[in-house]
């Protein structure tokens, strides 16, 4: 579904991706793990459209995405829910669930869609005429979620989701991962949780300083543990 | 809102007098010109120092289409010879006045809607310069830095409130719709906004072109209020007062572009009438002058250190 080659990015003469290679099939749920400046976000960003690579394809169904607007790939299909969330902090949970179909032009569905995620978020539906920033962190994150499925994507990309949430939303984040995935979203999830995420995830990609490190699924991964723990230290125990 | 409004101008049209009928005129020309802003500045959170520039285009190209060929014989003896016999109805005139507005904002503003902040600031002030600069040269359509006269007084107080209810209505209809919505997303977060799908630049575009249209006509209908102008009518006093009446009121809400012009209007108003009793009455030595920007500049002063989202906020009144 979408595979990226071979891929350089980077921010003026820093280069935060050195030749990464990436798959993810339908229906998968991969992660990307890896320190603080593994190149993580930058390759989300590179994705979405945001960051122009240096060198290397990127290809979503078949086609390639290298030449085109933000806009343009999240129409044929890929959204991003941001790190920290971003939701719109004065404008309502309706109007932010709204603003998620702003690539979409069928209106009824769009009706029909908000309902869904008021069924599978019970939360916004209760908070639905109040501004988004006075809903806590977890609430804040569900509606985040919800924004980003609101444009129907075939590809959910997920930015450290987890960040900054008391112990018990993190629990909540990842079961409502885990049953995104379950419902059929294929979903491209960064973290730092690595223990969470390895419970939840397909295949995992291990990100090391802009190279992948190791990949497979998360057995594979737990088997080369001492390798993976030199590398990254006391952030392989978790959290 | 409206309500109150129409009450407003029913008892200075049967009860007041002709200098009140007047400045109630101005008031409703300029909520227009505020809520073009409002359209503009407030749903997008760039601030754009061009209006009055699109108020120029509108004043002068309105002008061109509504006077008659005598009139134009006299006023403009450099006229290029296919536009003097050219004259078309007033309400055809005005419409003219805010579509050449928007052609320029159209061609220029795609570029500079990719700016934010400081450099928006910057690029939009440059842009009243241009126009003001173009409006005092291009001798041919204007007459230059000399003044232009001969127009007909078609605005009335109710032409005036009649365009101030109809772009009432209109911003507060604009503010809702999907790319109101969406231009407003990506005042609160751009990168955001971005990153589920908006066209940052194109929505803001839209919005940019619809005020300077709006603006654009209300240059033409101050322009028939007027019947006699020079290109520093359209510079920066009236470019303060503008966004002063937009910053007091709370540019975030279409009611505070009411309030905002009701505020700004009472207290120019009065502290005029205050500095003709006091130079009347020779209390001082000395001509009193300046007063009314001095207070101005105390109340939008006052109301940034106060209440920084202005008086209104983010909140609308019921129509």
């Amino acid at each position: 579904m979408l595979s990226v080659e071979d891929l350089y990015a980077g921010y003026g003469a820093i280069l935060a991706l050195r030749g990464v290679s990436l798959q993810v099939k339908a229906g998968e749920l991969v992660a990307l793990i890896g320190a603080n400046g593994a190149g993580k976000s930058t390759l989300m960003a590179t994705i979405a459209g945001v960051l122009r690579p240096f060198r290397g394809q990127i290809t979503f169904e078949g086609q390639s995405l290298l030449a085109l607007s933000p806009e343009e790939i999240v129409r044929r299909g890929i959204a991003l829910v941001p790190e920290g969330r971003r939701i719109f902090p004065s404008l309502t949970v309706a109007e932010n669930l709204r603003l998620g179909a702003a690539t979409r032009r069928d209106k009824a569905a769009v009706e029909r869609d908000i309902e869904e995620m008021c069924t599978r978020f019970p939360i916004l539906g209760k908070r639905f005429h109040q501004p988004g920033g006075t809903l806590s962190g977890g609430e804040q994150q569900q509606l985040a979620i919800a924004r980003a499925l609101m444009a129907r994507p075939r590809l959910l990309m997920m930015d450290e989701p987890s960040l900054g949430l008391s112990p018990i939303l993190v629990d909540e984040v990842f079961a409502m991962i885990r049953q995104l995935h379950k419902s059929g979203v294929t979903i491209l999830l960064v973290e730092q949780n690595v223990e969470r995420t390895l419970d939840i995830a397909n295949r995992v990609y291990l990100l090391n300083t802009g190279r992948v490190e190791c990949q497979g699924t998360p057995e594979q991964l737990r088997a080369q543990v001492d390798i993976v723990g030199a590398y990254l230290g006391d952030m392989w125990r978790g959290d | 809102m409206i309500g109150p409004l129409v009450i407003l101008a029913s008892v200075v049209h049967l009860f007041g007098g002709e200098v009140l009928q007047r400045i109630l005129t101005v008031l409703f020309i300029n909520l227009v010109m505020v809520l073009g802003l409002q359209i503009f500045m407030g749903n997008s959170g760039v601030v754009s120092f061009a209006q009055i520039g699109f108020m120029g285009i509108g004043a002068y190209a309105s002008a061109l289409f509504s006077m008659s060929p005598q009139a134009k014989a006299m006023a403009l003896r450099n006229l290029y010879s296919w536009l003097v016999p050219v004259q078309v109805p007033f309400a055809l005139a005005v419409i003219i006045g805010g579509l050449m507005a928007a052609l320029v904002a159209a061609l220029v503003g795609y570029p500079l809607m990719r700016l934010s902040g400081a450099a928006a600031v910057i690029a939009t002030f440059a842009l009243l310069i241009i126009v003001h600069t173009v409006l005092i040269n291009w001798s041919e359509v204007t007459n230059g830095p000399r003044t232009l006269f001969g127009l007909d007084g078609y605005t009335t107080l109710w032409v005036s409130v009649a365009a101030g209810i109809l772009f009432l209505l209109v911003a507060l209809w604009f503010k809702e719709t999907p790319l109101g919505l969406q231009l407003r997303a990506s005042r609160e977060d751009e990168a955001a906004a971005a990153s589920i799908g908006i066209d940052i630049v194109w929505v803001r575009w839209v919005a940019f072109v619809l005020a300077a249209f709006i603006t654009g006509v209300a240059g033409a209908l101050w322009a028939h209020f007027i019947t006699s102008f020079s290109p520093l009518a359209f510079y920066l006093p009236q470019t303060f007062l503008i966004i002063s009446m937009a910053i007091i009121g709370g540019s975030a809400s279409v009611s505070g572009a009411v309030v905002g012009a009701l505020a700004v209007t009472a207290i120019f108003e009065g502290v005029r009438g205050i500095e003709n009793a006091l130079n009347i009455a020779a209390v001082f030595p000395f001509a009193v002058s300046g007063l009314t920007e001095v207070c101005l500049s105390i109340a939008m002063i006052l109301i940034l250190i106060l209440r920084p989202s202005g008086i209104m906020g983010s909140r609308e009144l019921r129509l």
